[in-house]
């Protein structure tokens, strides 16, 4: 068996059927296969038996074409000859020898031409654990899923640069949810990705490794990216359905713009699921009250009085028939994705009161200075148009009463409050 | 095992909460909000301008001090009107004008375990320095601690400089209540008499015990 190989050329794979003897073909510089092929075949010349016809491939004595050596010695060099004239042109071409996972990437498997991959489940909010590998990335308009890939390029040289594009070659069919991106450097900001052209060829693929490309065989570590809308409306899809792509990596010789070598990497291992995501947050206003992260949410109105003295920073005190309201803004900021519905709606209601609910209440309003409304333990609409990434500025109020006398109270007291959206 | 794969994919396929700000595959997320306050007792003791008198001198914003109240100019014998009402002396030369005005008192409190109250006066800065009643300009208050208007000078006393007059006892919380208050001029003449601009301070105190 022959093997043309080098040293450190792992991974060896190579479109073209250079195998004279069934054996596996490397990729290797130009002056390395030749000098191997020819070794090779001076070594077998010299040590087969003179008397011992010399056979090629897999005729046998019973072939018709079974050839002689010592029949026709010269015959075989010439045959030697042009198949090393025609092997060392295809050990030189450019290409992108594999395809591999990347360090701290997703992982990807398969042979060249099938390379597979997966981001598995998305949503356009980005909520939730990607795969392993990938990182999301926050946009206009939705997410960046992201991850970096390695490719491994060969058979470049000083006189043949390899120069790299990239192109979808078969698209996901939500096309209007899902997008496939790339990206060569600065690959954690979103605005360094670009969407991969849809067309092939040099002069439309998306660059990777732009002309004039690269003169050594080296692994390019690139990334790409599977771009979510977080779009609703007409264009969305049940939640749970599923899509796939595939992206083709064209390697040029650098200097002719002649196409060498393809690979492609499939978006299907599984494929992507797009989910609907929703998600609620509460945010501080403007001159209002400071909404901290807790569980999940904290509003702390400090001390406060039945006459409204000595409001806190945030806070107006708004007198009312029997006490006082302290009035702050706050934030309502909703956002989901791949719903049919633009818009949502979102209640609020009392789950857990004051211990002294008759000192303490809880109002809502849509301005400062009311009126005020008090929630109870029944829901209460505050929207039923809120928009995804349409902030809301509401205004909650806590009522103290004035009252003196028996009953009355002072010291600290909580109450829980329970926002809900949901989206039709 | 082919009910632990279809538990499985049910687990796969439900939705996925993340906090109670987010999830999917759902359509409905329902965050919290925790709010707390700590409630303190209070207690509110605001001056306006009387309503009940002829005349009123304005209960204004002070410098320095919360509130003013200008009589204008004032003389022993009642020759000067003054800014808002006056009672010449009965006997000229003997006798002090009272220049007065109505103001009104507002008691507010709240959280408070009881509802009875006290309103007291205090000459806390007196005319002169000295204490009050023993120069030529004397702060007085109606002695009757009443809304009922002065009929005379005589309805006036000197309020005090050492301790501080009740004016009023068991206020209604958040109503006003009138009284009057005023300055008496004295006679008096030689080295130690006081004239031109003069000011003195009274600090009125609300107590809810």
């Amino acid at each position: 068996m022959m093997r043309a190989s080098s040293n450190g050329d792992a991974n060896i794979s190579h479109p073209l059927p250079l195998r004279p003897w069934a054996g596996t073909c490397a990729l290797v510089s130009s002056l390395r296969a030749v000098l191997i092929i020819l070794v090779r075949i001076s070594k077998i010349l010299r040590e087969r038996p003179v008397s011992k016809p010399l056979s090629f491939f897999t005729a046998r004595t019973a072939d018709p074409f079974r050839f002689s050596y010592r029949v026709a010695p010269n015959f075989f060099r010439v045959i030697s000859a042009l198949l090393l004239l025609g092997a060392a042109p295809l050990a030189l071409a450019q290409n992108i020898g594999n395809i591999q996972a990347a360090p701290g990437g997703i992982a990807v498997s398969g042979p060249k031409n099938n390379r597979r991959s997966s981001f598995g489940t998305v949503n356009g909010l980005g909520i939730g654990a990607p795969t392993a590998g990938a990182t999301v990335i926050s946009t206009t308009g939705g997410v960046l899923y992201t991850s970096p890939i390695n490719l491994q390029i060969g058979g470049a040289g000083l006189g043949n640069p390899a120069v790299v594009g990239v192109f979808v070659s078969n698209n996901f069919t939500q096309s209007a949810l899902l997008q496939v991106f790339s990206c060569r450097s600065g690959c954690t900001s979103a605005a360094n990705y670009a969407p991969i052209s849809l067309v092939s060829g040099l002069a439309n693929d998306t660059p990777v490794i732009p002309s004039p490309g690269v003169t050594t065989n080296q692994t390019v570590t690139v990334f790409v990216g599977i771009f979510v809308s977080n779009q609703n409306g007409a264009a969305a899809v049940p939640s749970g359905t599923t899509d796939s792509a595939q992206i083709t990596y064209q390697t040029f010789d650098g200097a002719t713009g002649q196409l060498k070598d393809t690979d492609k990497l499939n978006f299907n291992n599984p494929n992507e699921t797009i989910q609907t995501a929703v998600q609620l947050t509460l945010g501080t206003a403007t001159g209002g009250l400071t909404i901290s992260p807790a569980t999940d949410y904290a509003a702390d109105f400090g001390f406060v009085n039945g006459l409204g003295i000595g409001a806190a920073a945030g806070l107006t005190p708004v007198s009312v028939a029997g006490g006082t309201v302290y009035s702050t803004p706050y934030l309502l900021q909703p956002e989901f994705s791949d719903f049919s519905s633009s818009s949502a709606t979102i209640k609020v209601a009392l789950t857990s009161n004051f211990a002294h609910p008759a000192i303490l209440q809880l109002d809502d309003s849509a301005s400062s200075g009311g009126p005020f409304t008090q929630i109870t333990t029944t829901p209460f609409t505050i929207t039923s148009s809120a928009n995804s990434f349409g902030s809301i500025t509401r205004f909650l109020g806590l009522f103290v009463s004035n009252t003196n006398g028996a009953g009355t109270f002072t010291g600290p007291d909580t109450a829980t409050l329970n926002f809900t959206m949901t989206v039709p | 095992m082919k009910k632990l794969l279809t538990v499985m994919a049910v687990l796969v396929l439900a939705s996925m909460a993340f906090a109670g700000t987010q999830a999917t595959n759902t359509n409905t997320v329902s965050p919290s909000l925790q709010v707390s306050a700590n409630v303190q007792k209070a207690v509110q003791l605001t001056l306006s301008t009387g309503s009940v008198a002829a005349a009123h001198c304005a209960v204004a914003p002070g410098a320095g001090t919360d509130y003013s109240m200008n009589f204008g100019t004032v003389d022993g014998l009642g020759i000067n009107a003054g800014n808002c009402n006056k009672f010449s002396p009965t006997t000229p030369g003997v006798t002090n004008a009272v220049y007065w005005s109505d103001y009104s008192l507002t008691p507010v409190f709240s959280s408070q375990s009881v509802t009875t109250n006290t309103i007291t006066a205090q000459v806390t800065t007196t005319f002169g320095g000295v204490a009050n009643g023993t120069s030529n300009l004397i702060i007085v208050r109606d002695s009757a601690n009443s809304a009922t208007l002065p009929a005379s000078a005589a309805s006036f006393s000197n309020m005090g400089s050492a301790s501080a007059d009740t004016i009023a006892t068991n206020a209604a919380n958040g109503t006003a209540i009138t009284r009057y208050i005023g300055i008496a001029v004295t006679p008096a003449n030689g080295a130690s008499v006081l004239t031109g601009n003069q000011s003195a301070t009274v600090t009125f105190t609300l107590t809810v015990q």
